[in-house]
């Protein structure tokens, strides 16, 4: 291989420095726009006093978007977002529908009929120290 | 050999820039805030030691000072408020408040009433400060209510310091950053957030790399060093960006102590302003409610997000200078002579347009700096005898300027000027070749004709272009642009009262008498004149043109350099009264 002249060795270097400059200003860039200034949504939920869950019954919120079940004492929670494509899904009978395209869920969130092919998410209920209940959506 | 190196060089650097962008990422954790735990029943007098403060103190330190001296007594020691375990912790004669020879409703001149209800709230814990989002908002209520028994007698700094400290009681202190009117509003009571990690050491190494950059794009035209004339080496193909340019050019067009290369940077500016001003879109909300919040978001919170504003804001500010010396570069050198008189006014045009751009970039900060000025510039308007209350309302939309005059300048200031001052420098552009290039005299008349290649061309404007990137990164990292707390409605702060400084002119004539004459005639009417100068004065010679202060248009030269001094005088004297 031929070698370089100064001239071509010098323009090599200043091309790699603008480059690197390039390079530099591309990181900053990212950093600048991967920046949230949204918190986002929460994901603990205060449902009040566990008294007001009656025996056996349904309680939809879809607010959070959540059904929560009393059953024996025990308390427990399904998502009602569509495990399609996360419309919240309505009361149906025992179960639910999805209004967008028409997914049917049984009461304990299995899937009926399609397109969706999970079942609603389980969230996590908790009794607190003062009988109040909360709920976990992660 | 080298050329075989190259290829490595890159990866090493980008597994480096890899590096860089990731240690962000372990920066921006937040923590949710968790409930202060309550006092324990038996009391521990230790709580009540003055708290240990660093030399010297933070802003922490003095809000702890000063809640320890002034707040405590009862909100309580970790802010529980006035609780009856709280008051177990005074002397025994003092435990009961309104009892007690100073709180109750007969209390002596020196003491102070504390009503039964509602009063010494918590504000620390889950449910508290509930009413406040952001730490301007707690400021501003402290500030202007506590202490309970002296409202009012808190200085500003003070009453930041405690936002702090109360922020740090509910475990939501912002890491790295001190409070500040300039701040406050993007800092969140209920949740924690902190500093991006410093911008200077990143732009610190792109300022070195780029200004080594620039020492091999100077040393690659010192002919003697590099041993031959030619430059570039004789089998280069021209780029796309060479074949923008013509060829070749005159040597003498692109001689700096002619051109100043003023026009060039202009441009060079625009493209700064048009990159840095996509950015900020990314983050900027255009509601009344949200805008100044955003504004300081992008300077407090968004990694470079405050590098970028301050090149946008510095940028801007240069070019309405740059611009002028443009002007009266052209003026002075006659060089607005036909066939060059149609892209003269395109070029006046452009700087009307640039401070149309530049007063709606002003007003989009919506905080109490812009206050006046939104005011008095679009007042102004009204003016105008038939058309002034249409063309007001059309401006502004509505009878006062409120959440549609927002909608309207960002509408303007991103879009409608943006997209003519776009035309018009693509047509400047194009008219500065179609007329044959910058102005000098004919061949036959040339002191030097020698010409440079579009090469020479481009290397030159790419070194000017990082020189003046260079500066720019400096001026950006060194003096911040200017900002404000949120515009309100209720604000009894003195605002700023004065314009932006390229229209403080405009600002002292208005002083002198008539709005209509003084604000809006005759700066219209200065506009008139410049534009009249190439068709109603005579010329300079095509043999003089190429130098400075010709003969030929002595009348025009002496016209613009009153109406400049003019109005830099009344800027002066605008800058020094007020």
């Amino acid at each position: 291989m031929e070698k370089p002249s100064r001239r071509d060795f010098l323009k090599l270097i200043t091309n790699a420095l603008l480059g690197l400059g390039g390079l530099l200003g591309l990181a900053g860039l990212i950093r600048f726009l991967n920046f949230k200034p949204d918190p986002g949504p929460p994901s603990e939920f205060d449902l009040g006093e566990a008294m007001y869950f009656l025996p056996n019954s349904r309680t939809m919120r879809p607010d959070i978007p959540a059904a929560i079940y009393q059953a024996s004492g025990e308390y427990s929670a399904l998502s009602l977002s569509c495990t399609h494509l996360g419309c919240t899904v309505e009361e149906e009978g025992e179960g639910f529908i999805c209004p967008c395209h028409g997914s049917r869920y049984n009461k304990d969130g299995m899937v009926l009929e399609g397109p969706a092919r999970q079942p609603l998410r389980e969230l996590r209920v908790e009794k607190m120290e003062d009988d109040t209940l909360r709920l976990y959506t992660k | 050999m080298i050329k075989r190196l190259v290829p490595l060089f890159f990866i090493i650097l980008a597994l480096g820039m890899l590096l860089f962008a990731s240690s962000e990422a372990a920066a921006s954790a937040s923590l949710q805030g968790t409930p202060t735990p309550l006092p324990t029943p038996t009391f521990d007098i230790a709580r009540l030691d003055r708290p240990e403060t660093s030399d010297p103190p933070t802003q922490l330190d003095q809000g702890a000072l000063y809640y320890w001296g002034v707040c405590l007594a009862c909100h309580g020691d970790r802010g529980q408020g006035l609780t009856d375990q709280w008051r177990d912790a005074y002397g025994e004669q003092d435990r009961n408040c309104w009892q007690s020879g100073c709180h109750g409703t007969d209390h002596p001149d020196w003491g102070f009433y504390i009503p039964k209800t509602n009063l010494a709230p918590p504000i620390a814990g889950a449910g508290t400060l509930a009413r406040y989002t952001n730490a301007f908002e707690l400021h501003a209520y402290i500030l202007e209510t506590m202490p309970w028994w002296k409202p009012g007698s808190m200085t500003t700094q003070e009453a930041w310091a405690v936002t702090t400290y109360l922020l740090k009681l509910n475990n939501t202190q912002p890491m790295g950053i001190v409070l500040s009117l300039s701040n406050g509003s993007a800092i969140p009571v209920h949740r924690s957030v902190s500093a991006p990690p410093g911008e200077k050491p990143g732009a610190l190494l792109l300022v070195i790399v780029m200004a080594l950059a620039a020492v091999g794009m100077v040393l690659q035209a010192a002919p003697k060093w590099m041993g031959s004339r030619s430059f570039p080496a004789t089998a280069t193909r021209p780029n796309f960006v060479h074949h923008l340019h013509p060829p070749s050019i005159p040597a003498v067009q692109a001689r700096f102590r002619y051109t100043l290369g003023a026009g060039g940077l202009a441009v060079f500016l625009s493209l700064v302003l048009l990159v840095t001003g996509l950015l900020e879109m990314y983050f900027y909300i255009p509601s009344p409610e949200q805008a100044a919040i955003s504004v300081e978001t992008i300077t407090t919170l968004v990694p470079f997000g405050n590098l970028v504003r301050n090149l946008h804001f510095w940028s801007a500010q240069g070019l309405v200078i740059v611009m002028v010396a443009h002007l009266l570069r052209v003026i002075l050198t006659g060089a607005y002579a036909p066939p060059r008189r149609f892209n003269y006014l395109i070029g006046l045009g452009l700087l009307v347009l640039i401070l149309l751009l530049n007063f709606t970039g002003y007003v989009l900060r919506w905080d109490e700096g812009i206050r006046w000025a939104l005011v008095v510039g679009t007042n102004l308007l009204k003016t105008i005898p038939l058309i002034g209350e249409g063309f007001y309302e059309f401006l502004i939309g509505g009878s006062e300027p409120g959440s549609a005059t927002l909608t309207r300048f960002y509408a303007w200031h991103i879009f409608g000027l943006t997209s003519a001052a776009a035309i018009l420098i693509g047509w400047h552009i194009f008219r500065v070749r179609r007329d044959g290039g910058i102005a000098v005299p004919p061949p036959a008349q040339r002191a030097d004709n020698g010409r440079i290649t579009r090469f020479e061309l481009l290397r030159r404007e790419v070194l000017a272009m990082v020189i003046a990137g260079l500066l720019l990164l400096f001026i950006g990292l060194l003096l911040p642009a200017p900002i404000a707390q949120p515009l309100s409605s209720t604000s009894t702060d003195i605002s700023e009262s004065r314009a932006p400084w390229f229209f403080l002119w405009v600002q002292e004539l208005l002083k002198y008498g008539d709005p209509f004459l003084l604000g809006v005639l005759i700066p219209l009417l200065v506009v008139l004149l410049l534009g009249l100068l190439p068709y109603r004065l005579p010329h300079a010679k095509r043999e003089n043109l190429g130098s400075w202060f010709p003969r030929g248009n002595r009348i025009a030269q002496v016209l613009a350099v009153i109406i400049v001094l003019g109005i830099i005088i009344l800027t002066i004297i605008a800058s020094v009264t007020s």
